[in-house]
């Protein structure tokens, strides 16, 4: 079917008075649960799944791709706030977010968030219309060796979250990479480091370190602070509440960096929106003309990996409805639904249905306007929560993250856990080392372990496999020219050092 | 003051007015609680909904029913919460293959199928074994030929050592002296995808999964893998009638209750199953599915827990899999 006339289709469809409420029922509870952390996206996707079975496939996809969406704006929130990541994918929008709103700047920075959202959440509509099938071909390219490519690619970004010392961001990154063999080995089926915890037999989840190392780090932190009440300074006016037209003009290349590597990340199944969020982080900050603001309150460090995590949603939808294979917790959830109501996805999905994918294709266009138009009123009020003096702050905090870690696998074992991490956090930050590359190894040590365990398997143990296929070997060209740039700039300043003193 | 009910507990609950049961006919008065091993959207959480959707349509059971998801240790965490949850009468779970083979590979485990109450089974899951629609094995005598020309080079897809399709493979393997390589991948979906990229050169999969594949041309089927070829796939040999002396390694799906679950629940729920398996709609879902009707309660099903157990002990030894009970 013709584009055009399928999208007007689709907003015949979605413009329908029922359709469009459940698109708005959608983002709105989206929004929510995204600003809860914890409670993500596929749990409440899954919350909903019996209801949605009573309603019509196109008003439940219409519906549940609301709340999976609506979910990657919210996330940003308590990011930026609190330091608490609300989802996985927002760890990386924590660390120049947060440092926005401790310069007096939340209100910018959620205003930001929630544009590059609106901007990246579009795009990656626009690309599911036009490019979905080609592009599930290419990623179907994605073999093992590729992956493992894409996770050193992924890992070399410890570079550019790296402050004062690489060192200590190394060590950092490999205590993540260590917490990543944490559970069943997948190829023997053994079990390392569960000292006979069945409930660490599925690792340690990446949310309770995440919300440990951030959000309860920054609270002990706070403890040793003598303060008289308010920390954060919240400028008056709604002026100084929104983003400027500088941060826009400083975020163009943010946006749409962040759009295309969300997306394509988003389309290779497994991979997941929390790479894209610190691949696009990282891309960021390489082109950056002032790498050195990145960590302080880049305006760009906040728009890159929001609008990753947001465009990563139309990418993740394109296997599952071109091929039938769910890349993400999520969009598992949307497969299992779509075979409830008895439609069969598979690589005839749209054919059958054209109604259906033109019907969420337009849906989402709406559904990004309508988060857009939610979420930029609520900037000037999530960022009065900061006027809180620290005795309700630090305790609401503390509370929000345990009902948050809590809510993931309802055990407590991951709340002691948390506390541990949170711990790990505040000593790390005590001796300055970065907590983002022990998220970094955490997330990925597991999926590229994996990666590189299979391809030498496929190889019989060559391990030319792993830079023998073009696309592997590109990627770990890009890899590895991030991880030797700081190299260079470093030999360049002693050349500049010796020819100060020569002179 | 209620009947008194042979088990204590439950006298105890019912004199506190939580239970609502007479001795003889049990009735669910609250929420029913469906505990499956896997996450929202995978096989067993589809499975469990789909069949409350089957027993909400023909009105067999009053009481509203709630997959709840306990993930965790490849099925342990469900498993030992089921055997914690003595003699609640508002629970069942949706058991596998797992809950077989996991108490005789992992020390953490709590319980074994035989302590719990199965309740039961309902499906039988064929497999079929697939290549990409462009290779050139027409059959798996094709792909076993090619094994045993390039020893240890042909790659196959799947999950766990102890799932499956790497049963499969080392019986094959063992009957055949070919030799390739099973590549673990934690989803189906990585799975699915690394076969059709053709990073893998064959995967042994679901017949409901490879059937929008092959529908839309890109996965074929070189050989079913029952003793009997499937209703849905007429034309395609098994491996048997192809030559290969293999057994069948059987995957079933069905319903279990906690350990010392009371006779008139189990025979409330035996009732609630029966009356489902005779339903057209179960029947429109089994077909629907791809499935085998593995229907099977009482005696019967107390035969299949002991002798499944035989049979995945011996294939998981045949396997090379460590045994620990």
């Amino acid at each position: 079917m013709d584009v055009l006339t399928g999208l007007m289709q689709g907003f015949s469809i979605a413009l329908e008075p029922m359709n469009l409420l459940w698109c708005f029922i959608g983002v709105f509870f989206g929004t929510v649960v995204g600003v809860l952390p914890g409670l993500g996206p596929s749990a409440t996707v899954a919350l909903l799944l019996p209801l949605t079975l009573q309603m019509n496939p196109t008003a439940g996809i219409i519906m549940m791709s609301g709340i999976y969406y609506g979910a990657k704006y919210g996330g940003s929130t308590t990011s930026i706030l609190l330091n608490v990541p609300g989802e996985s994918a927002s760890v990386v929008t924590c660390l120049d977010g947060f440092a926005m709103a401790r310069n007096g700047r939340a209100g910018p920075a959620l205003g930001i968030a929630a544009i590059s959202s609106f901007i990246a959440g579009t795009v990656g509509v626009v690309l599911l219309m036009l490019v979905a099938p080609p592009i599930a071909e290419f990623a179907l390219r994605f073999g093992p060796p590729e992956y493992f490519a894409l996770m050193a690619l992924g890992l070399s970004m410890v570079v550019l979250l790296a402050g004062k010392s690489m060192i200590k961001a190394l060590l950092s990154m490999f205590l993540g990479l260590w917490c990543a063999t944490i559970g069943i080995d997948l190829f023997t089926d053994g079990t390392r480091f569960t000292f006979g915890q069945i409930e660490l037999m599925d690792g340690v989840n990446f949310v309770v370190v995440a919300i440990g190392t951030f959000a309860i780090g920054e609270v002990l932190t706070n403890l040793g602070v003598q303060s008289s009440g308010q920390n954060f300074t919240v400028p008056k006016g709604l002026r100084n509440l929104l983003p400027n037209w500088q941060d826009l003009k400083d975020c163009r290349f943010a946006f749409l960096n962040g759009s295309l590597v969300g997306f394509f990340v988003g389309v290779l199944p497994g991979a997941g929106s929390t790479i894209a969020s610190f691949v696009s982080y990282g891309i960021e900050k390489a082109v950056s003309r002032h790498p050195e603001r990145f960590g302080t309150g880049a305006v760009e460090g906040v728009a890159a990996p929001e609008a990753a995590n947001n465009s990563e949603t139309g990418g993740a939808l394109v296997p599952l409805l071109t091929l039938g294979i769910p890349g993400s917790g999520t969009t598992a959830i949307l497969l299992a639904a779509l075979i409830l109501w008895g439609l069969k996805p598979g690589p005839l999905l749209i054919q059958d249905n054209p109604q259906m994918f033109w019907g969420l294709v337009a849906s989402m266009y709406i559904g990004n306007v309508i988060l857009l138009i939610l979420n930029l009123p609520l900037v000037p009020l999530f960022a009065q929560i900061l006027r809180l003096p620290g005795y309700v702050l630090y305790p609401g905090i503390l509370g929000v993250s345990i009902i948050g870690v809590y809510s993931v696998d309802q055990t407590l074992l991951d709340v002691w856990l948390m506390v541990g991490f949170g711990v790990l956090g505040y000593l790390m930050r005590r001796l300055d080392y970065p907590a983002a590359p022990l998220i970094l190894g955490l997330v990925l040590g597991d999926l590229m372990e994996n990666a590189v365990r299979q391809s030498l398997m496929m190889s019989n143990g060559d391990i030319a496999i792993l830079y023998s296929r073009p696309l592997a070997a590109t990627m770990l060209l890009f890899a590895a020219a991030i991880l030797v740039g700081p190299l260079f700039r470093q030999v360049n300043s002693w050349r500049l050092k010796a020819a100060e003193q020569e002179a | 003051m209620k009947i008194r009910t042979a088990i204590p507990l439950a006298a105890i609950l019912a004199a506190a007015g939580m239970v609502d049961a007479p001795a003889q006919g049990f009735m669910p008065d609250r929420v029913i609680e469906v505990m499956v091993h896997s996450g929202p959207g995978a096989g067993n959480d589809v499975f469990a909904r789909s069949v409350i959707k089957v027993l909400n349509e023909i009105k067999a059971v009053p009481q509203q029913m709630q997959v709840m998801n306990k993930t965790g240790g490849g099925g342990l965490v469900a498993m030992s919460y089921l055997s914690e949850k003595k003699a609640d009468t508002h629970l069942v779970a949706v058991f596998t293959g797992v809950w077989w083979v996991n108490p005789m590979i992992r020390k953490e485990a709590k319980v074994t199928m035989k302590e719990l109450t199965p309740v039961a089974r309902l499906v039988l899951e064929p497999a079929v074994m697939t290549v990409r629609a462009d290779s050139p094995y027409k059959s798996t005598k094709d792909f076993i030929e090619a094994a045993k020309a390039n020893p240890g080079k042909l790659k196959q897809s799947g999950g766990s050592l102890s799932s499956r399709d790497n049963s499969y493979r080392f019986l094959l393997m063992k009957e055949t002296g070919a030799n390739w390589q099973f590549i673990s991948m934690k989803s189906g979906g990585e799975r699915v995808a690394a076969l059709l990229g053709g990073h893998v050169d064959m995967m042994i999969m679901e017949p409901a999964e490879a059937m929008e594949q092959i529908r839309a041309g890109k996965v074929r089927v070189i050989a079913t893998m029952m003793n009997n070829r499937l209703a849905s796939m007429p034309d395609t040999s098994t491996l048997k009638e192809q030559g290969f002396k293999v057994p069948e390694v059987p995957q079933s799906r069905g319903f279990v209750g906690p350990p010392g679950m009371p006779a008139n629940v189990k025979t409330y729920w035996e009732g609630v199953f029966t009356k489902m398996h005779q339903s057209s709609q179960w029947q429109g879902f089994l077909k629907e599915n791809l499935y085998e009707d593995g229907f099977l309660t009482g005696a019967g099903l107390n035969a299949f827990v002991d002798e499944y157990a035989n049979t995945m002990r011996g294939i998981l030894k045949e396997a090379g899999i460590k045994i620990i009970r």
